[in-house]
């Protein structure tokens, strides 16, 4: 006879063994009395020896077990008990199992089989396995239905029953309910895995240490540091920090040990398995027995090698930045153009040095002002409205302004403005350069004053040459009338001298009409008063050659096609006509030849007039364009014919020179643009 | 060939100038008769006393008082006076003067010249081209 008690099982105290020997011996005697009636009675009841024999073992067999079963009742009075055979038929529970299953086998026969939570069977049936194998199994852990379908999870220690012949015959087990302790321990398994994937998927680095040694890390810390786990957890904090960081780390951490500091946060540097450097910023708490002493450090460690980098171009980026408005801070507040900046209301926003001094208002006068109500005269501030309509438009332009500046002097500023925009790129106001041109207006008024008063005066003049010609030329015409009486009434008695005298009188009176004609004629060439069009000289000299008396031994020629030029037509033939009138004039040659060419440069024309005449020595070259420098008395000349033809030239933008040789000829140069 | 004789108004201050005139009609043997006036403001006296107006009026531009173009204006803006040629005879070649006598509607700019010959055979074509004229009698 075999009892296994379970080693779960309270162990029995002495005195309860005691009284159950007693028990045992008690009816131990019991049996043999029963026995020695049995033999006194044996002649009658010897048939039924054998049958009652057998069921005396059964008798016997049955009190063993009901033995066994008892004391495990006794044994396992609180928690539920089952007995069941090879089966799974349950034979016996006690309350606590009824409670547990829901079921009562006093009421209707249970199979245990039928109470396996699918899912375990497989692992119940190896438990089953290895209960028929070693006689036991413990800490079987699976789940059950209850009688009201109810899940539980049950923990089940369970051994065999065997019979005196040592035969397995059934079995019993301790079942606990430990539904409860199965939901917590899922539920913690289930926050454990949260918190494992938060730490393990975490994107910040997790170190923790104890006394700076590594005890734990997780996958980011372990990918930053190119460590495996293991190899991160033989290390030191130290091992993997940088030597120059060791001091500041030493002194956090001997704050936080003194309880001075429960977290801190350092930017460091971290060394990698190959001993190339990390930057990370890291978040280190302490975590503290009941005493206060540190029992771990939390490290949480942040790559910030990128970030360091982007602030680095970022803070290089702000650098050139202020470093650009600094250079144009520096341009607006020195440069001597005034600058004023408005809102669209044209209330002043700022203004640099210099507008502060042009206009004699300081900064802090003007802001939040309206521009104009400060500065503008009635008319600039209409300007200004329509300048601001542009602005608005986003166009730039300049104008100019009259403004009255703080000491009451009138200004006029020449004004570039452009609209302002925001960011955005809405126009928000308008930025207005502003320069002073007051002194340059003033001149420029000057100017035109000047220049009325010159074009006055010199209308003035040629008024009064044509006046004065006027008046000298009529009482040429009078003399010349009275000669001419004189002639008519004494046809008959002057004589042959006298006649010539007079003559001599008409001939001097046609030079001084050609002396004053010539003046006219010099004082009116002007270049402002020209009539530009388009002249064809090649024609023009044709003409020339035609409407005038040449005499008959001077030839004219144009060696080359003339070409057309802008100028003023009257001017231009006059002074071809005077040239070619000079030549005539001082031809000594029986053949008289003149000739007229051109050449293009550039943008000029450089015509040429010879002559095979008596030639000019070189030093009268520059004297002969000069007034009444004629070089030889004559009767046609009055020394004005050249200074016109130079004069003309050059109200043309060109200029003249002559090639001479004395005796051969002269050839007259010049230029007139095209 | 009969040409009409014509009533000529000569305003001029200089006296050599009138006796040109008035030798010039003499020598080329023509009929005109000359009304003198030795300025502008005598020459209108004249021509509000008279009752019958000359056909023509000769002046010079530059004369004292008023000048010719004054006066040439003041004709114009006569509603009866406007219709009457008037003829300058002036020794200025001027171009802004004959612009503006021209502008103001000046019937003749004859220039003198020099010589007394050529002034004569000038006088002897106007006169004929005035005298074949056909002009409003008032």
């Amino acid at each position: 006879m075999v009892l296994r008690l379970d080693s779960v099982l309270p162990r029995m105290s002495d005195d309860q063994l005691k009284i159950y020997e007693r028990a045992l011996k008690r009816e131990r005697s019991a049996r043999k009395q029963a026995e020695n009636i049995l033999e006194q009675k044996a002649a009658e009841l010897f048939a039924l020896t054998q049958e009652l024999t057998k069921s005396n073992t059964k008798l016997e067999k049955l009190v063993l077990e009901k033995t066994s079963k008892l004391k495990g009742v006794f044994h396992n009075i609180i928690d539920a008990y089952v007995v069941m055979n090879l089966k799974g038929d349950v034979l016996e529970m006690n309350q606590a199992a009824k409670g547990l299953f829901g079921y009562d086998i006093d009421i209707e026969p249970i199979n245990v089989v039928g109470l396996i939570y699918k899912a375990d069977l497989v692992y119940a049936m190896e438990s089953y396995n290895k209960l028929i194998e070693n006689g036991f199994f413990t800490n079987y852990r699976a789940r059950i239905f209850a009688k009201d379908k109810k899940v539980k999870w049950v923990h089940i220690n369970a051994s065999l029953i065997y019979d005196e012949n040592n035969e397995p015959i059934g079995a019993q087990g301790i079942v606990r309910d430990v539904t409860e302790n199965q939901l917590n321990a899922t539920l913690i398994a289930e926050q454990q895995k949260k918190l494992s994937a938060i730490v393990d998927y975490s994107s910040l680095g997790i170190v923790l240490t104890q006394n700076g040694q590594i005890i734990q890390t997780n996958r980011k810390a372990q990918e930053l540091l190119q460590f495996t786990e293991s190899e991160l957890l033989r290390l030191h904090v130290k091992d993997i920090s940088v030597q120059e960081d060791h001091s500041i780390s030493d002194d956090l951490m001997n704050k936080m040990n003194n309880e001075e500091l429960d977290h801190f946060v350092i930017k460091k540097r971290y060394l990698k398995k190959d001993q190339s450097e990390v930057w990370a910023k890291t978040n280190v708490a302490a975590v503290r027995n009941e005493d206060g002493s540190v029992l771990y450090q939390v490290a949480l460690i942040e790559d910030i090698t990128e970030q360091l980098k982007n602030e680095a171009d970022r803070q290089l980026l702000v650098d050139s930045l202020e470093a650009q408005k600094q250079k144009y801070g520096n341009i607006i507040a020195n440069m001597n153009l005034g600058l004023l900046e408005v809102n669209n209301k044209d209330e002043v926003l700022m203004v640099n040095q210099s507008f502060e001094q042009m206009s004699g208002y300081t900064e802090e006068e003007l802001i939040g002002k309206k521009a104009a109500s400060i500065f503008l005269i009635e008319d600039s501030k209409v300007t200004l409205e329509k300048e601001n309509i542009q602005r608005l438009k986003g166009n730039s332009n300049s104008y100019e302004v009259v403004a009255k500046v703080k000491s009451g002097e009138i200004k006029h500023w020449l004004i570039s403005g452009a609209p302002n925009y925001d960011i955005h790129g809405t126009v928000v106001g308008s930025i207005g350069i502003h320069l002073d041109i007051t002194e340059l207006k003033s001149l420029e008024l000057q100017k035109e004053n000047l220049l009325r008063r010159l074009e006055k005066s010199n209308d003035e003049l040629q008024e009064y040459a044509h006046v004065v010609s006027h008046d000298l030329k009529s009482p040429l015409r009078s003399i010349y009338a009275l000669v001419e009486w004189m002639k008519e009434d004494n046809e008959d008695t002057f004589d042959e001298g006298t006649l010539q005298n007079l003559a001599l009188i008409e001939t001097t009176l046609e030079k001084m009409e050609q002396l004053i004609s010539d003046v006219l004629s010099y004082s009116s060439v002007s270049s402002d008063e020209a009539k530009v069009a388009s002249v064809d000289v090649h024609k023009l000299i044709e003409e020339i050659k035609k409407t005038h008396y040449f005499p008959a031994h001077i030839a004219l020629s144009i060696k080359t096609k003339l070409p057309i030029i802008n100028a003023d037509r009257v001017r231009i033939q006059q002074l071809f006509q005077n040239l070619i009138s000079n030549a005539v004039r001082y031809s000594d040659k029986e053949e008289g030849i003149i000739e007229i060419d051109a050449i293009e440069k550039g943008a000029y024309v450089q015509f040429s007039v010879k002559d095979n005449g008596i030639g000019i020595e070189k030093k009268y070259h520059q004297k002969i364009f000069k007034m009444f420098q004629s070089l030889n008395k004559r009767k046609e000349s009055t020394g004005i014919g050249l200074a016109i033809v130079k004069k003309i030239v050059e109200s043309h933008h060109g200029d003249i020179w002559l090639e001479s040789t004395l005796g051969e000829g002269t050839t007259f140069f010049f230029t007139l643009r095209k | 060939m009969s040409s009409k004789t014509l009533q000529i108004l000569l305003i001029e201050d200089d006296q050599i100038e009138v006796m040109k005139l008035k030798r010039a009609i003499a020598k080329l043997g023509l009929t005109h008769e000359l009304i003198e006036a030795e300025n502008g403001e005598v020459a209108l006296e004249i021509l509000n006393k008279s009752e019958v107006l000359p056909d023509i009026i000769f002046l010079d531009l530059n004369m004292p008082k008023i000048n010719g173009i004054e006066f040439l204006r003041i004709i114009r803006a006569n509603e009866v006076f406007r219709y009457l040629p008037t003829i300058m005879l002036t020794t200025s070649n001027n171009p802004r003067d004959v612009l503006e006598c021209y502008k103001v509607g000046v019937a003749g700019y004859i220039l003198k010249p020099l010589k007394y010959q050529d002034y004569v055979n000038k006088i002897e074509k106007t006169l004929a081209y005035w005298s074949e004229n056909e002009l409003i009698k008032i």
